[in-house]
């Protein structure tokens, strides 16, 4: 009996062994990839950050300590406002982006006449090029003729003296604001889309059947099951606009190790690496404020299966291992 | 509420909340469809009207000389230009191809089996979401380097494959599919591979459509990965090769800044037609299970 019992036990877990062999194998491509491309290269990096390069060929270096850091807080003059501007801009954009990405990805998804065309039209932007075309663009100076209303060609002349400066002005900021989050929402309206469409239509039947209003049906239902997809959303925000090729502090950084008078690769990773320590922290804090308010499948299921108390704990366990 | 005769004796129903949502969304079209307008009005303007100050953002007298411009340029060039196309096409189908495969098979197997680790590897994946290629450039091209992979094909790819974004996504989308259509089918004797192909995958179209749409987008335009890792004139991708026919890395030669005007305009017609194709997709809506909670 005993005897019995035990090689059933055995056997259970050469399977599980077995399942969590397979999937392991499914990863693999991706864990290799990442560690190659990805994580030695970082080691590296960081690595060159508390070091000094003694030759380029070989790229032999030596122990220097925190000497790159301090020299990028106390003696460069140009790093630390650069990078204080560069935060206040991505923490000023990101809600921005976010929020109108979600507002035109709802819209995107409800049955309106011409959605096609709508849909392509959002996502131009996004199609030109998150690089180089769009930076062509952008050096023959379109996002300036764009926000100059005061030429008189989008709003007449007349109209503009009524109004006065001031208001003129703030007309031409919100122009300019709504110019550069626009152009760079076209991922996120793209994953809000995927995420809106993930949503079973049973659940808004049945809201209705019970006579949820729109608005009820938005908060109720399409917020929390978008969540996830808000969550992705929201890195890739913060993270893109921390990178984007337009800013001004990646550039100086990159200046350092590829621009005119460069070769300080040593100072340019510890640089990088001051500044993407605060991408850390700033999407671990959304990270883990998010974390609670993510809705999983599993959850909900659970929520639907109330007799099986026992399963209920399991699967709000898995879903806090998250 | 207005109600107006359609054709067909249909009514169109007006509503205040409606009309709002149109003119939002026009607003919307109309900023977002600016860069094209620009680009396409640039293709056509003659050489004065490119170096007009200030610049003017409609052409006014359109011209097809830019285009010429740039089939001779391209056909006096050492390298066909069909080499460069065909360069960014293989880079970037060959990338779309395997994230796309490495991705969701990744994913699907990190959700599903849950193997030793995968929340570590997770931990990974959400920091890796964060770095940019830029501070892991010169570490990321010393690998390459050291894997002779310089001027081929496969330093162009390969670095581009395991990108922490396209397995989050697919992971987003993986946790939302039923367990108990898996274990169905395991109990039917599917093997765990056929389960993934011809189960998982059709359902996660969005998915994966969104991942190619963007995969392919950002590949295409990318410029940084040809120009460190390749140094040869005919591994150049076009991002670069705009560069070649603006007359070479130092700086647009004034009078060829028309054909690099016409050919930024073509080399946005293969993303656009990639978009058109997928987007279709896109809005699939995901196959929910008949199964009762």
């Amino acid at each position: 009996m005993t005897k019995q019992k035990r090689k059933r036990k055995l056997f259970r877990v050469s399977m599980r062994a077995r399942e969590a062999l397979e999937g392991l194998f499914f990863v693999l491509p991706f864990i290799i990839g990442v560690a190659v491309f990805f994580a030695y290269p970082l080691f590296i990096s960081l690595r060159l950050s508390v070091s000094q390069i003694d030759a380029i060929i070989g790229f032999r270096m030596s122990f220097v300590g925190i000497e790159h850091f301090t020299r990028a807080f106390l003696i460069d003059i140009n790093f630390v406002p650069m990078f204080l501007i560069a935060i206040r801009n991505t923490l000023l954009q990101f809600p921005l982006t976010v929020l109108l990405a979600l507002i035109i990805a709802v819209m995107l998804n409800k049955n309106i006449k011409g959605r096609g065309v709508f849909r392509v039209a959002i996502f131009i932007p996004f199609l030109l090029g998150t690089g180089e075309v769009m930076n062509q663009l952008l050096n023959q100076g379109v996002e300036n003729q764009v926000l100059n209303i005061l030429d008189g060609t989008i709003i007449p002349y007349n109209v503009l003296f009524y109004f006065g400066e001031t208001v003129v002005m703030g007309v031409q900021n919100i122009f300019g604001m709504l110019v550069t989050v626009l152009w760079g929402s076209g991922v996120q309206v793209l994953l809000f889309l995927s995420g809106l469409q993930g949503i079973s239509p049973a659940l808004y039947e049945s809201a209705k059947i019970d006579g949820a209003t729109e608005w009820e049906m938005f908060w109720k239902i399409t917020i929390p099951m978008i969540s996830p997809m808000m969550l992705l959303v929201i890195i890739y925000t913060i993270a893109d606009s921390f990178l984007d090729v337009r800013n001004p502090l990646l550039a100086y950084i990159e200046g350092f190790a590829f621009g005119p008078g460069g070769g300080q690769f040593a100072y340019s990773a510890a640089l990088g690496w001051i500044y993407f320590s605060f991408i850390l922290v700033v999407i671990g804090i959304v990270f883990g404020g998010m974390k609670r308010y993510i809705h999983t499948n599993e959850a909900e299921r659970v929520k639907k299966d109330v007799s099986t108390k026992k399963k209920r704990i399991l699967t709000i366990d898995r879903k806090r291992k998250y | 509420m207005i109600k107006i005769k359609w054709f067909r004796g249909q009514w169109l129903h007006i509503t205040a909340g409606k009309t709002l949502m149109y003119a939002f969304m026009l607003v919307m079209v109309a900023f977002t469809s600016l860069p094209l307008i620009f680009l396409v009005n640039t293709a056509f303007k003659p050489m004065e009207e490119l170096f007009l100050f200030p610049p003017r953002f409609f052409v006014m007298r359109p011209v097809l000389t830019n285009f010429t411009d740039l089939v001779f340029v391209v056909s006096s060039a050492a390298v066909p230009f069909t080499r460069f196309f065909f360069n960014s096409l293989f880079v970037t189908v060959s990338i779309v191809f395997l994230t796309v495969l490495v991705s969701s098979l990744g994913a699907y197997a990190l959700v599903k089996f849950k193997p030793p680790g995968a929340t570590a590897i997770f931990s990974i994946v959400i920091m890796a979401l964060m770095f940019s290629p830029h501070v892991t450039r010169i570490p990321t091209y010393m690998v390459v380097n050291s894997l002779g992979l310089i001027n081929t094909y496969w330093a162009l790819i390969l670095p581009n494959i395991a990108v922490a974004f396209n397995i989050f996504l697919m992971k987003q989308f993986m946790e939302q599919y039923p367990n108990e259509l898996i274990e169905a089918a395991r109990i039917d004797g599917a093997r765990e591979f056929k389960i993934f192909w011809s189960l998982v995958m059709p359902s996660m179209a969005p998915a994966w459509s969104t991942l190619i749409v963007f995969t392919f987008v950002t590949n295409w335009n990318d410029f940084f990965s040809p120009l460190i890792y390749v140094t040869s004139q005919a591994m150049r991708t076009l991002p670069l090769a705009l560069q070649v026919i603006g007359g070479g890395p130092a700086g647009m030669t004034v009078g060829r800044a028309g054909a690099v005007a016409a050919a930024t305009l073509l080399m946005t017609i293969p993303t656009v037609i990639t978009f058109t194709v997928m987007q279709g997709r896109v809005m699939e809506t995901m196959v929910h299970s008949g199964i009762k909670g």
